[in-house]
């Protein structure tokens, strides 16, 4: 390998402890770490499939609860269709077939700044915001602003009473308006983005699962959840297929067991039931700053892309950059809307950084954690 | 262990015509002459077993995004009966995973392969979401798998139908599509009738118009079949037909075999398409019109779809069918998804109970078309898994088929009515073990054309299972004694000894490229998944199925 170019970024080079080491330095170290943990938590999770394949055996090899960066609001979603299911559609088929489109709580544009841009001759659709900040004027398409400032749960809980046709004591003339315009739709989608609400996100996934489920009976209607970025999705999918279990689950001595409540990332390191943490933040902090490790004092191995900058800890820490998936090396992610498994590869003229994949630096742990113990 | 020779084994190897004392030689992964083997090859005894090749499932969902929603759906399947976790395994080799009916890929692949099974192929791949399947496919350990693309509801295929595009220019779309997501075949679900219900049209007959394309079911079936003839697939289209679960189906299943025109098909879990509506609960048994048809037409395939009582789930791209049965779920929950412009999927729990009339009656016409339909090469044994119950209950099915007595005495546990009325009492058939290695290997590596799977004949890959020669054909299918994957004994008396990726099976027909123009402006306009990123390459495919081989079966050749 070529000497690295003098004017480097100091980023490329892992870190022990704050101090510059050889790559095989590191993962020794960060194996040692994992290897003295009795409970290790695996946070951040911000990597692609390959990346969550390795991680599923190296959770299994030390009993590691893992969690998302993202994990509040997409536990919270996922405990809601764990327990009913629902109803959704996809970003081709709103494009395509979508009349109404009514947005919860906001636009989405923000996270998803090209949600409504649309090719010449495509019909353009009806869009909605119930409850949140006032639209920004001028905004294409024009967004109509309903029940500004009302409580999202309550306004939920009221128009699925009005699509059900139950009387209310003081009925809103906009939500009686709304049910009337929703079922009067070709096709109607609620878009949302449980990231809104965090840990209250099952309340309104709830709330419209039951609107979705009140339009279907006579027409059609579907919900687009955004989320699950920064690899949050693409890792609880990847963990789902192969144990049989979404995140926030544990290979434990009694079993495989899965808590989704109990085992939050940042409950788990507030109740101190974790000794060690393993960061996975292969995307940019700069540009998502959860992916920030956590401040906590325990031992802590990142595996972070060259531009995290870690603030200098008491505790033993293992610092390792990685690539960053689409950027240095190839990959796959879900696509927001959670249904299509996309293909990412590397930009033409790749910053040169010759660093490993998460998944590669991954199975070099593996192997040294199977050595000592095998 | 390159080079071994299994020796004394009773061979049952219907595709060769062999059930005979017989040694079997395997070098480097492949079946080989006895004579040809170094006097160093390890004798491995066979002495009081049977030895077949290694099972192979045409028709078992265990990869693609609906399959993971189920998972999802049903955290209950993952854990004991009281709530417990599921234990870890007590061999090193395998990985943590768990369920019953909604298995994670691990488990899939070792329960598979510890039934002595090797191949195992996801019927429903959604065209825009076919990394994810082979990347689920790529994580089930040892088994060789493969996916059929499903097709005839994508918007951009009923308009080529409505607006009566060229044939060959649709042959060449169907063919991009095999090409693009790397697809051993082409299955079509409910022929327009996923897309009709994003109309909000509720229920779509043969020969009922598409109510926004005016495309019927009947032009869906007949284009897709003749595509798949000119393009050389050897696996027929595969049909999973209109009207699924509705009493009086069989009208529209024959109204299906009519529109083929003679047409090679696969007819698919055609248990749920074999529903009359006669008797008291206007729900009765059409198995015995089913398998005439069957029996009429030597070009057509079935596989049954058996269902078996107790809990699982059922995960279909059936959206229509699927909303309308949502109400039966149990436990009551439900997921569907309208996806892409090119499909969809519905997820409903069941649980199947003896005591219910109808899955009584499902469970009867199940059984009795196994036994109606005369040429075993015909009809491949599944479960729809996980949709009629698990895959883990085929030495169950094969005990219900090959025993007459343990089949009706299980018939008096059913609903009463049904108990007194099905004709399953009176059929005598019981399935040999010749007929029984039809259905579960030499059949469907046929219906597939995988040239090399399947049999035990030199030049076959050396996937093959040794069971141990039992009174009870549950016990016996359940746990055999060795299997072996392309050489490699990968279970040893119930217990996983070794975990290879398997290979992927895939065909690559000739098609006019021509036709990509066209597609990338439709697709663009409909904002799906760009047409460069549809398409899988070798490379990708590879990574996708950890390593595995890739597996391309020969095209056949096209007479006009």
């Amino acid at each position: 390998m070529a000497p690295a170019p003098e004017a480097a970024p100091a980023g490329l080079l892992p870190l022990v402890n704050g101090q510059p080491v050889a790559l095989d330095q590191a993962l020794d170290a960060a194996a040692a770490l994992l290897r003295g943990a009795r409970q290790p938590l695996f946070g951040g999770l911000a990597t692609d499939v390959a990346g969550a394949r390795a991680l599923y055996g190296l959770a299994c090899a030390t009993g590691a609860i893992s969690d998302a960066a993202q994990g509040p609001a997409m536990m919270a979603a996922l405990r809601a269709l764990q327990d009913r299911g629902g109803y959704t559609t996809t970003l081709a088929e709103l494009r395509s077939r979508a009349d109404l489109v009514l947005c919860l709580g906001g636009l989405p544009t923000a996270a998803a700044p090209r949600f409504f841009e649309r090719p010449e001759g495509v019909a353009p659709h009806t869009v909605l915001q119930l409850g949140g900040d006032v639209p920004p004027a001028g905004h294409a398409p024009p967004v109509e602003h309903i029940a500004p400032g009302a409580d999202p749960f309550h306004t939920l809980a009221a128009l699925a009473a009005v699509l059900a046709g139950h009387a209310l004591p003081k009925p809103d003339p906009n939500l009686a308006a709304l049910a009337a315009r929703l079922q009067a739709a070709t096709y109607a989608v609620v878009v949302a983005e449980p990231g809104r609400w965090q840990a209250n996100a099952g309340l309104v996934v709830e709330g419209v699962n039951r609107i979705v489920s009140l339009l279907n009976a006579r027409g059609r209607a579907a919900a687009l959840w955004l989320g699950g970025g920064e690899g949050a999705a693409t890792v609880n999918q990847v963990f789902g297929w192969l144990s049989g279990l979404p995140l926030r689950s544990r290979a434990s001595p009694a079993g495989l067991a899965h808590e989704p409540l109990a085992w939050d990332a940042q409950r788990l390191l507030a109740d101190g039931a974790v000794d060690a943490v393993l960061w996975v933040a292969s995307f940019s902090s700069t540009l998502a700053p959860n992916l920030r490790p956590p401040a906590s004092g325990l031992p802590m191995v990142v595996l972070g892309d060259a531009t995290l900058a870690l603030p200098p800890r008491p505790a033993p820490t293992v610092f390792i950059p990685v690539g960053t998936p689409g950027v240095h090396h190839a990959g796959h992610l879900i696509r927001t809307d959670g249904t299509v498994l996309l293909p990412l590869w590397p930009v033409p003229t790749p910053p040169p950084s010759g660093l490993p994949s998460v998944a590669q630096v991954v199975a070099q742990l593996s192997q040294r954690l199977e050595r000592t113990h095998g | 262990m390159a080079e071994f020779l299994l020796h004394g084994g009773r061979v049952v190897d219907p595709a060769r015509g062999v059930d005979a004392e017989s040694d079997i030689a395997v070098r480097d992964g492949q079946i080989v002459s006895a004579e040809s083997l170094s006097p160093a090859a390890t004798r491995i005894s066979a002495a009081g077993c049977l030895v077949m090749a290694g099972g192979i499932d045409l028709h078992s969902h265990i990869g693609g995004g609906k399959v993971n929603l189920a998972r999802f759906l049903l955290p209950e399947d993952h854990r004991a009966a009281d709530g417990a976790p599921i234990p870890l395994p007590s061999n090193p080799l395998e990985l943590p995973s768990c369920g019953t009916c909604t298995p994670g890929t691990l488990a899939t692949g070792y329960r598979y392969a510890e039934m002595g099974y090797t191949a195992a192929f996801e019927p429903a791949m959604v065209m825009s979401n076919a990394r994810q399947a082979h990347m689920e496919m790529g994580d089930t350990p040892i088994l060789d798998h493969g996916a059929y693309v499903m097709l005839g509801n994508e918007e951009i295929f009923l308009r080529m139908l409505a607006e009566r595009w060229e044939f060959a220019h649709i042959r060449d779309y169907v063919g991009w599509a095999i090409h693009a997501t790397k697809a051993l075949g082409v299955k079509v679900v409910n022929p327009g009738g996923i897309s009709a219900f994003k109309f909000n049209q509720r229920a779509l007959d043969v020969d009922q118009p598409h109510v926004h394309w005016q495309v019927t079911p009947r032009q869906v079936v007949h284009t897709l079949a003749k595509a798949l003839r000119e393009l050389g697939v050897p696996h027929p289209l595969h049909i999973h037909g209109s009207n699924l679960g509705v009493a009086g189906n069989i009208g529209s299943t024959l109204a299906t075999i009519d529109a083929l025109e003679g047409l090679p098909a696969h007819l698919t879990h055609v248990q749920f398409h074999a529903y009359g509506k006669e008797g008291p609960k206007k729900f009765s048994s059409a198995a015995e019109q089913l398998a005439d048809a069957v029996n009429a037409n030597p070009q057509l395939s079935i596989d049954v779809g058996q269902i078996i009582f107790g809990q699982t789930v059922t995960a279909s791209g059936d959206t229509m069918r699927q909303f309308a049965n949502s109400a039966l779920g149990s436990p009551r929950k439900f997921i569907g998804s309208d996806i892409e412009c090119v499909a969809g999927c519905g997820v409903v729990p069941f649980r199947y109970r003896e005591q219910s009339y109808v899955n009584a009656l499902q469970w009867a016409i199940g059984l009795e078309i196994f036994l109606r339909v005369k040429n075993p090469w015909q009809v491949v044994l599944t479960t729809d898994h996980p949709n009629g119950g698990p895959f883990t209950s085929y030495p169950h099915l094969i005990k219900l088929l090959m025993d007459r007595s343990f089949r009706n005495s299980q018939l008096e546990q059913l609903h009463p009515e049904v108990a007194a009325l099905t004709p399953l009492r009176d059929l005598t058939r019981e399935l040999s073990l010749t007929e029984i290695a039809i259905l579960t290997r030499a059949a469907p590596a046929r219906l597939l054309g995988l040239t090399d799977r399947g049999h035990l004949g030199a030049g076959g890959a050396a996937d093959i299972t040794v069971y141990r020669v039992q009174n009870d054909p549950e016990a016996m299918f359940a746990t055999p004694e060795r299997v072996f994957k392309d050489g490699v004994q990968v279970v040893h008396n119930g217990r996983i000894t070794a975990v290879p990726a398997g290979g992927v099976h895939f065909v690559e027909p000739e098609y006019d490229r021509g036709i990509e123009k066209t597609l990338r402006k439709h697709m663009a306009a409909q904002g799906s998944v760009n047409l460069d990123t549809q398409r899988i390459g070798h490379d990708e495919l590879c990574g996708c199925c950890n390593g595995g081989r890739l597996l391309p079966a020969a095209c056949l050749e096209v007479t006009p």
